[in-house]
């Protein structure tokens, strides 16, 4: 199911930039103590076969709202301007063929950095709480809500 | 009352399984030929008249078998466990439900700004050993992504989750379904296993136009197991679920309790007409507090879709969220759902992959334990019936419990019995688990050890097993200061046999001119003169020469 709605999501969402690559291989993490298994890895690929210069122009009334933030006609129209602006920018990468390149995950060489599971307890929680208006002693009071979103 | 001396420590087999029969819901198709009292068809119309001390029966269980002719139901099941790390996934702050609301914060699960995550080895940790006990396969590399959405209880308005490249995928997990339920075996797919955080407690206050926010519960670390829609029924739905809970309670990662929320499913289910290739429009089932509720929720969405089916209103079947509403006992529309939400996704910047190496995980599978099929199967290969396997690898404690007793060279069935009658009565009577019985597994196994060379009887045995279990001790030093050594001298039988026969001539007579029934009543007597130490099976022989010699 969630496979099913990564796709469904990606493709309701605006279709600029992101390129769904559905690929079968033996993942090159995988070694031979670990049973091989067909498996479906849904990369994200910067590579196009098409047109480059064909992105879609940003919704910035969209983008506004699912971001909660109110925008006036005016507003919008300078932002999608700049928005554009730093998109086509990006979109100089789709003209590098990456087609024989496997896609990294993050741009970073190296990952760890974990922490140990040791209980801290943070000394000036009273501050937080006292930071939130509408904090009533025990709990923070929201407006009453029903459903997600 | 006194056949009962007659009887060996045996389960009550037929009790047990008179039981289970009656709080069938399905139809008498799956009820065993092995009961003798009634007909099957009297069964049925029999079990709707006991009272129930669980939720209501499923009236419609022959309506049900009806339906599932004509369509299959497509189930997936969604599972969040919570974990149980000692801090947060992210955060150092403590992990530890029922604290006082709104304690457990800091910057970074608030969401303050400038606050960043860092990630637990040991959810990390946990993470693998589930996917491996779940006989996936692991992504040595990993990443977190944001999923975007504003929420009273998420501090930050996104959620750190795993989207794309979760951290095990494409495994299975065996099952046995309960035997009242059918019996047989299930193998169903898992698709992915990933971690994420979990957000805060949102509660609503009856009165006012507000709602309250406890954020004790935000960045909590969780697993979300996602399976493929393999599953077909809600016996099997119920069953899966209660898999996972012995899994990860096995693994040690959660205590799997569904009354904290602990361990949290969701349901997706469609039906189709059998034969049919695409699958129907799916809704999703939410707020099920017990796997019981699971199977009755699915048994309820099943025939309210086929219900519209058949009407030829299938179209009235929308993609939306329901909520099992228990005490009405149907699915209510939460709302429908406008397309997919969305969520926005990209890859967290916060936190660098998540990177396993080979020998990272070989260490860890390596030190997985033996986990529910495998103790299953190796139960039944020992000659266990299934009823006593499932009993027994059922909770982690007493299966280990179990092994420790046979280990100590117990007879494996005598075993089983004990456990599964005497002592699970005793637990359950007293709310204890089996690690807080003072009987420790050596005695369990001196106690049956002594029973099977008759040093003492099996009623005896019955008898210091309640002390035993309650305060302790040892067997042999139970018998010496009890006095229990079961009296197998055919010449002190005999003595007390003609003392009692002396003592009541009457019943003698009455027994020798045909009321043979009244043998009972010479064994009561002598047993109580021997303190119940007559050993049963010669003091019946000798009794009944002695009776019957005159004649």
């Amino acid at each position: 199911m969630a496979t099913r709605a990564l796709l469904a999501v990606l493709s309701a969402s605006p279709p600029r930039m992101i390129r769904i690559k559905v690929s079968t291989f033996p993942s090159s993490s995988s070694s031979s103590s670990i049973k091989f298994q067909r498996h479906i890895t849904i990369a994200r690929c910067f590579s196009s076969d098409t047109n480059p210069s064909v992105l879609q122009p940003p919704d910035v009334s969209r983008l506004a709202e699912t971001a909660r933030i109110s925008l006036t006609p005016s507003e919008i129209e300078e932002c999608g301007a700049k928005i554009r602006q730093v998109i086509d920018w990006f979109g100089q990468l789709q003209q590098v063929d990456v087609s024989s390149v496997e896609p990294a995950i993050r741009a970073e060489m190296e990952g760890g950095n974990l922490r140990e599971d040791a209980p801290e307890t943070f000394e000036n929680r009273e501050s937080i709480r006292a930071s939130i208006p509408s904090f009533d002693e025990v709990y923070l009071k929201v407006p009453k809500v029903l459903n997600k979103e | 009352m006194s056949t009962t001396l007659f009887r060996t420590i045996q389960p009550n087999h037929f009790t047990l399984l008179t039981t289970a029969l009656l709080r069938t819901r399905r139809t008498s198709r799956h009820i065993s030929v092995r009961c003798q009292t009634s007909t099957t068809t009297q069964q049925s119309s029999s079990q709707q008249q006991q009272p129930r001390t669980s939720a209501p029966k499923n009236h419609g269980s022959n309506k049900l078998d009806e339906i599932l002719k004509d369509y299959e139901a497509v189930i997936g099941i969604e599972t969040h466990v919570q974990l149980s790390t000692s801090t947060k996934a992210f955060c150092s702050c403590p992990n530890s439900y029922g604290s006082h609301p709104n304690t457990s914060i800091c910057p970074v699960c608030m969401g303050l700004p400038g606050a960043l995550p860092v990630l637990s080895s040991k959810v990390v940790d946990f993470g693998v050993r589930l996917g491996l006990a779940l006989n996936c396969s692991l992504s040595l590399k990993s990443k977190f992504d944001r999923k975007q959405y504003f929420y009273p209880d998420l501090p930050k308005g996104y959620q750190i989750s795993q989207f794309d490249v979760p951290i095990a995928s494409g495994g299975y997990v065996d099952v046995d379904i309960p035997l009242e339920f059918g019996g047989g075996h299930r193998r169903f797919g898992i698709t992915r296993v990933h971690m994420e955080e979990d957000a805060g407690k949102l509660l609503h206050s009856d009165a006012g136009d507000y709602s309250q926010v406890d954020l004790n519960r935000a960045g909590v670390p969780l697993l979300e197991i996602v399976s493929e829609p393999d599953i077909r029924s809600g016996v099997e739905a119920a069953e899966y679920g209660s898999e996972m809970q012995r899994i990860v309670r096995y693994l040690g990662v959660s205590n799997g309790n569904m009354q904290e929320g602990s361990l949290r499913c969701d349901v997706n289910i469609s039906i189709r007409p059998i034969g049919q290739a695409e699958f129907g429009t799916k809704v999703e089932i939410k707020n099920l507090n017990a796997f019981s509720a699971m199977s009755r929720a699915i048994d309820y969405e099943i025939t309210r879709q086929a219900l519209l089916y058949n009407q030829g209103q299938a179209d009235q079947i929308v993609t939306e969220t329901r909520l099992w509403d228990e005490g009405a006992q149907k699915t209510v529309t939460m709302r429908k759902k406008e397309g997919l939400a969305d969520y926005r996704y990209f890859p967290e910047p916060d936190l660098p992959e998540v990177i396993l190496t080979q020998e990272y995980v070989d260490s860890i599978r390596a030190s997985l334990p033996e986990l529910p099929e495998a103790k299953r199967r190796r139960y039944e290969a020992m000659g266990l019936g299934i009823q006593d396997v499932l009993f027994l690898a059922n909770d982690v404690s007493v299966a280990e419990y179990f092994d420790e007793v046979i280990g100590k060279g117990a007879d494996v069935k005598s075993a089983a019995n004990w456990l599964m009658s005497d002592i699970a009565a005793y637990l359950k009577n007293e709310e204890l688990s089996i690690s807080d019985v003072k009987l420790t597994p050596q005695e369990l196994a001196e106690l049956i050890a002594a029973i099977k060379d008759e040093t003492i009887s099996g009623k005896i045995g019955k008898q210091i097993l309640f002390e035993l279990l309650a305060k302790g001790g040892t067997v042999q030093g139970m018998i010496k200061e009890k006095d229990l050594v079961q009296i197998t001298d055919p010449v002190e039988i005999e003595k007390m046999i003609m003392k009692v026969i002396s003592e009541s001539p009457k019943q003698l007579e009455q027994y020798r001119s045909g009321k043979t029934k009244l043998q009972g009543f010479f064994t009561g007597q002598v047993m109580k003169m021997s303190k119940g130490k007559a050993n049963p099976a010669l003091l019946n022989k000798i009794l009944l020469e002695k009776l019957n010699a005159k004649d």
